[in-house]
């Protein structure tokens, strides 16, 4: 059985409890009561997360953990048959939402250990009710075809084999007669369901559903009239079909709450049923969660565990629910509801993986493949705990090592998904998941950018005249949408995401035109001496190192040395995707010229430039080279760069006895987080080295955007 | 998901689920109950063998009292017939209108020759009871026949005691128990409880002396209340020495040392009739269990050495011993030297167990010895010239008329009779005797006699009227319930292995006087 999600055990723990057991009250792959954390109303969990951060595998792990032991039902609101209706189906009569209900009914039907199959009375009553408002120029077969469909949702599963699907069966008969007949058609079709479901079955449960109905707003006590009114308010659309559909998912709350409730049912059934709403971001989503949670605010009480997964943080949408870190409800949520709906939802933030994880990770696919000692760390400092980055990388170690053995050929190898499909680069692969691809293009070339002002002039240089600033607003507006986080000093602020598009960019074409120029571009852009560091970051990219050695030579002495150091892990943080030669061109080595001078091995061909401290300008060389290397999310941390860091930085200490200890704290500091595959960052130092902590340049400076 | 033990299963699929829970609880229970039942059924120790008769604990043997209705054989084939018989008898009897006699017998030996004895006791008694209830002119009450066994040993006496002393209540109305059988320690025991309870006791085949009131001045009686219809060893004996009329110096005694209670009896009056025999008596040792072979042969043929160098005018040889050593000392004689020396062997009753014995030499019998024995009683002793009193021809020809009637129903039938061991004849006088203590009790305007009362009447049983005429004779019991000058048949055993009839010997030398009163001694 054997867990096989990495770092979730907050959800899936049993002893103690983690969220999913205290939700549905079953111990995940076991058929065993869990005690629930909120008897009277579960919260309608929903996790939060960007792309790749794992909600659709927990949903996955959640479906098998449960199946079987509890109704369960996973819809994927992504999927394209909630996008639009079937060909032979009018909107009239279709909706996303009818659609999941159908769907998520289906799926809950199906018999669990200890008891049989669930039905849906109610629900099957409404979506006929819907559906016949579509069947005004249907033809026979058409009408059979669905109406079978949804009346199979009332199919208790009959000890006697032959006797399921033949009620059906035989109602659908009758309700396609009275269809397809003269007279009203709604209500005859209506008519014909309501007259066979009292028919079929005469257990005071279908007496009880043929009656819910009644009390539909309107109906006057007949529940005839009462769906003849869904169906009429469905196709009227607008805050009509919401109303109609709000009532539909009532339908499917009280058919569950029924199948759970009496003596026997209690005594046959564990737990809560659980519906599983993957991007529920997407409609039908919004609508579902929304119905449900304004009956849940409303007081119409149903025990289903709903566990939405979406994209974003949903802050509009869900503007009062309780916002908790996974780590945070591993044990208790303190979730308490208030009077407006959308506090009855509880979201949680998927969490980056740790470092541990990603360990195991590495070690579960790769298996007993030989893998570089640091290869888990460098994949977890590349990712940041992506678990689609960390497990893709994993995938393309154990199918490309030891042949690729930095993370750049790691990326850049290709991967099959599959044994007999064709292998396509690995980075490529990623970015097709954590990027929205109707925007990858605009992305690598926007990656490049720092703020709006500098994503304005890639895209002015680099994109089609029809992307305006506008458009790099809007776009911006959207990543935020995504849950990719917004950092100041980054267009794109997840580092991953950004590295990844960068390596696009790098290679999108043969001779790197549009990394070249996209680079120059900002070089050209970032003039203002306070931006020096933007220039020379971007210089550096595209392999000039001169000017910033240089300047942070030039600067040793008098620059306030925390601003100092800040620059240096700045610049040195620009991609170094291959080796560039000394005139900043790139070839197609694989060696990586950074160690070789920062280990001193080309000091000796290197002319000092007149008037410059030699020493120094070459420590500072060296120093450069080192700090680019080690911050080089793509390359695994070379020890012997470490101890040379820690060396040199030490030289500097000495050199400025009063700023010393900060020098001296860094030689300490950076090569150990280097090697343990953390950013180079003091205990003083903000999380970021990049974007020196105040902001992106020129978002803060009017005069540029 | 992974394949899943049992356990699991059990926890998950059943015991999670409630409704499966109860069910599963009910059926468990359900299943332990049933298992409960047929582990009881399986291993119950049924050890009861019939109403009223059990296996002790450790014992395969049936004892207690077989109080019916339904009859019970104690597992012995040829008892079957009887006791389908007696308890025809008693199934006829209406409540209130009996009382029970016990016949305490050890009905579950393996000893075949015991078996017949008590095969021929119980058809006596069981035709006593018949003629009781049918022959009597309606005399009251009526007598219900019931089997007490105290294991073959008598090892179970006392649990055969304690439930015939509780039938002594209520509807069973025990009023005697007849039988006893050889005078063992556990059967002394048993007497001496009974007669601790006022039950009264008849002694059917009990000869020795210390299973018996009055003996070597004893008082009080150490068993009130208990009968006799055989005489005692002395009387045998004294009726035997009265019979061979034993000159000094023509006979020698060999006796069992240390002996137990009946052969010490004989030994004593044997002796006490040699005093100032040339030869001292010579005592054999047998094993401690007196029906096992031992190493008494050996003994037994250097005894016989000893006899063939007596005087030439010895010719009576005085046994005391058990029947096993009998046979070995006979066979020992039929090869002793001698052969041209003409002996004869007096001993007591226990030679009758030899008229069935298939391991005694009987061509010894043939060879100048014959063997001479007291016999409890014997079907021709009254048949030519009977002597004028001590019996009489028509008291046997009753017994012979009932006899003859038994051999089809409704009386009978009672399985294969044999007379000449006596045991039937004597089983019919000591429930006769039973029968005539219990209605002699009976006080006027009661139907049965008050327990103890029946007890008191042994005394009083002698005279013209009130002795009865036993088909052994006439039994007349003195003060302390022995039979008075009680008839002795002699007999003699035959190469063809039965009893012939000799002569009649008397206690006292003669016939008792037509009163039957025993004289002051």
């Amino acid at each position: 059985m054997g867990r096989r999600l990495h770092g979730r055990g907050a959800l899936f723990d049993a002893e103690p409890a983690g969220l999913a057991p205290r939700l549905i009250g079953l111990r995940p792959h076991h058929h065993r009561a869990t005690p629930l954390e909120h008897p009277d109303e579960p919260p309608f969990v929903v996790l939060t997360g960007t792309r790749g951060l794992g909600k659709s595998a927990v949903l996955a792990e959640l479906r098998d953990a449960y199946q079987g032991h509890t109704p369960v039902a996973l819809a994927d609101c992504a999927e394209e048959q909630f996008a639009r209706p079937p060909v032979d189906r009018s909107a009239d009569s279709w909706s996303p939402l009818t659609q999941a209900l159908l769907v998520i009914a289906e799926q809950l039907a199906e018999p669990v250990t200890g008891a049989r199959r669930i039905i849906f009375p109610r629900l099957m009553s409404g979506l006929v009710a819907v559906a016949a408002g579509g069947w005004g120029d249907a033809d026979s077969e058409r009408i059979r075809r669905e109406v079978e469909r949804i009346l199979l949702l009332n199919e208790g599963g009959s000890r006697f084999g032959g006797f399921a699907g033949r009620w059906a069966g035989k109602v659908a008969a009758k309700v396609v007669a009275a269809a397809t007949g003269t007279g009203p058609l709604v209500s005859g079709a209506i008519e014909a369901t309501l007259e066979a479901i009292a028919e079929g079955f005469a257990g005071r449960r279908h007496q009880k559903a043929s009656e819910w109905y009644r009390t539909y707003p309107n109906a006057g006590g007949h529940a005839q009239r009462g769906l003849i009114l869904l169906s009429r308010h469905f196709r009227e659309d607008g805050p009509a079909r919401e109303h109609a559909e709000r009532y539909l998912v009532r339908a499917l709350l009280t058919d569950l709450t029924e199948a759970y409730s009496g003596v026997l049912p209690r005594m046959q059934r564990l737990g809560r049923p659980l519906v599983l709403l993957d991007n529920a971001q997407a409609a039908p989503g919004p609508g579902l969660v929304a119905a449900v949670l304004r009956d849940r605010a409303e007081g119409v009480r149903d025990q289903v565990a709903f566990v939405a997964a979406r994209r974003g943080e949903g802050r509009a949408e869900l503007r009062s629910a309780a916002r908790r870190e996974l780590a945070e409800v591993a044990r208790r949520t303190d979730w308490a509801p208030d009077a407006t709906p959308s506090s009855r939802a509880l979201l949680v933030a998927l969490a980056p993986l740790s470092a541990d994880d990603a360990l195991h990770l590495v070690g579960s696919v790769c298996g007993d493949l030989p893998v570089p000692p640091h290869l888990p760390h460098a994949v977890h400092r590349l990712t940041g705990g992506n678990p689609l980055g960390i497990v893709l990388l994993a995938e393309s170690a154990a199918q490309n090592l030891p042949g690729a053995s930095s993370l750049g050929e790691l990326l850049t190898a290709p991967v099959r998904p599959a044994e007999d499909r064709p292998g396509v680069p690995a980075y490529e692969a990623l970015l097709d998941r954590l990027v929205p691809p109707e925007h990858l293009a605009e992305l690598t070339v926007l990656a490049a950018a720092h703020g709006i002002g500098s994503a304005g002039a890639l895209a002015g240089a680099l994109l089609p005249d029809t992307f305006g600033p506008a458009d790099v607003r809007e776009l911006r507006t959207l990543m935020a949408a995504e849950g990719l986080p917004a950092v100041p000093g980054r267009f794109v602020g997840d580092r991953f995401v950004r590295t990844l598009l960068l390596l696009r960019l790098h290679l999108l074409d043969s001779d790197h035109l549009s990394w070249r120029t996209a680079h120059e571009t900002l070089v050209a852009h970032y003039t203002a001496p306070e931006h020096a560091r933007y220039r020379l970051h971007h210089e550096l990219a595209l392999g000039v190192t001169g000017s910033a050695v240089a300047e942070l030579r030039d600067t040793f002495a008098t620059a306030d040395m925390r601003d100092w150091l800040r620059t240096l892990r700045f610049v040195a943080s620009a991609p170094y995707f291959h080796a560039h030669d000394a005139e900043g061109r790139d070839f197609t080595g694989r060696g990586d010229g950074r160690t070789a001078v920062a280990l001193g091995r080309t000091d000796a061909a290197q002319a000092v430039p007149e008037g410059a401290d030699a020493v120094l300008h070459l420590r500072i060389r060296r120093l450069l080279h080192a700090v680019w290397q080690l911050a080089d999310p793509l390359v695994l941390p070379d020890p012997q760069v470490c101890d040379r860091l820690r060396f040199e930085l030490e030289q500097l200490s000495n050199l400025r006895p009063a700023a010393g200890a900060l020098l001296w704290r860094a030689s300490r500091d950076w090569p150990t987080a280097a090697l343990a595959g953390r950013p180079m960052t003091g205990p003083d130092d903000p999380d970021d080295p990049g974007d020196g902590g105040d902001g992106g340049p020129d978002d803060r400076n009017s005069g540029e955007a | 998901m992974a394949r899943r033990g049992v356990g699991t299963w059990l926890r998950e699929g059943v015991w999670e689920i409630p409704l499966r829970r109860y069910l599963a609880l009910l059926l468990a229970a359900a299943l332990v109950t049933g298992l409960v039942f047929a582990v009881r059924v399986l291993a119950h120790d049924d050890r009861s063998c019939a109403p009223g008769v059990s296996r002790p604990q450790h014992s395969a043997e049936c004892v207690g009292v077989a109080t019916g209705p339904g009859p019970y054989d104690f597992g012995q084939a040829r008892l079957t017939d009887a006791v389908k018989a007696i308890a025809r008898e008693n199934a006829r009897l209406k409540p209130g209108s009996y009382v029970t006699v016990a016949l305490m017998l050890p009905y579950t030996s393996t000893s075949p020759t015991m078996l017949n004895d008590i095969q021929h006791q119980l058809q006596g008694a069981y035709l006593a009871q018949y003629q009781a209830n049918h022959d009597s002119n309606g005399q009251s009450p009526q007598i219900r026949l019931v089997l007490a066994n105290p294991g073959a040993t008598g090892t179970y006496g006392k649990r055969a005691v304690d439930q015939l002393a509780r039938m002594t209540t209520g509807t069973d109305t025990l009023r005697a128990v007849a039988g006893i059988g050889q005078s063992t320690a556990a059967n002394k025991a048993a007497v001496a409880e009974l007669t601790t309870l006022h039950i009264p006791v008849i002694g059917s085949s009990i000869t020795s002396d210390d299973l018996a009131n009055g003996q070597g001045g004893k008082d009080p009686d150490p068993y009130p209340g208990l009968a006799r219809v055989a005489p005692t060893n002395t009387d045998e004996a004294r009726a035997l020495t009265k019979f061979a009329q034993l000159k000094q110096g023509k006979a020698l005694l060999v006796y069992d040392s240390p002996g137990d209670p009946y052969t010490t009896t004989l030994q004593k009056s044997f002796a006490a009739l040699l005093k100032g025999s040339r030869y001292e008596p010579w005592p054999f040792t047998p094993p401690a269990d007196r029906s096992q072979e031992g190493t008494t042969a050996n003994t037994f043929r250097q005894i016989t050495d000893l006899v063939c160098d007596t005087d030439p005018g010895t010719d009576t040889i005085l046994f005391a011993g058990r029947h096993v050593q009998l046979r070995q000392f006979i066979n020992a004689l039929g090869a002793r030297g001698c052969q041209d020396r003409r002996f004869t062997v007096l001993t007591g009753d226990e030679a009758s167990y030899l008229t069935y014995e298939k391991d005694l030499n009987r061509d010894a019998l043939r060879h100048n010895l014959s063997v001479l024995f007291t016999s409890l009683a014997h079907p021709d002793a009254w048949v030519r010239n009977p002597p004028a009193t001590g019996g009489s021809q028509a008291d046997f020809t009753a017994l012979r008329t009932l006899l003859t009637s038994a051999e089809r129903s409704p009386v009978g039938p009672i399985g294969s009779v044999a007379l000449d061991d006596g045991q039937l004849i004597i089983g019919y006088d000591a429930l006769r005797l039973a029968v005539h203590g219990i209605r002699e009790a009976v006080q006027p305007g009661a139907a049965v006699p008050a327990l103890a009362d029946v007890g008191l009447q042994w005394p009083q049983v002698k005279g013209r009227t009130l002795r009865v005429n036993g088909a052994s004779g006439w039994i007349c019991l003195d003060v302390h319930g022995n039979p008075y000058d009680k008839a002795v048949p002699i007999v003699e055993l035959t190469p063809e292995g039965s009893a012939r009839f000799v002569r009649l010997a008397w206690p006292e030398g003669k016939p008792p006087p037509l009163d039957c009163l025993p004289p002051a001694t």
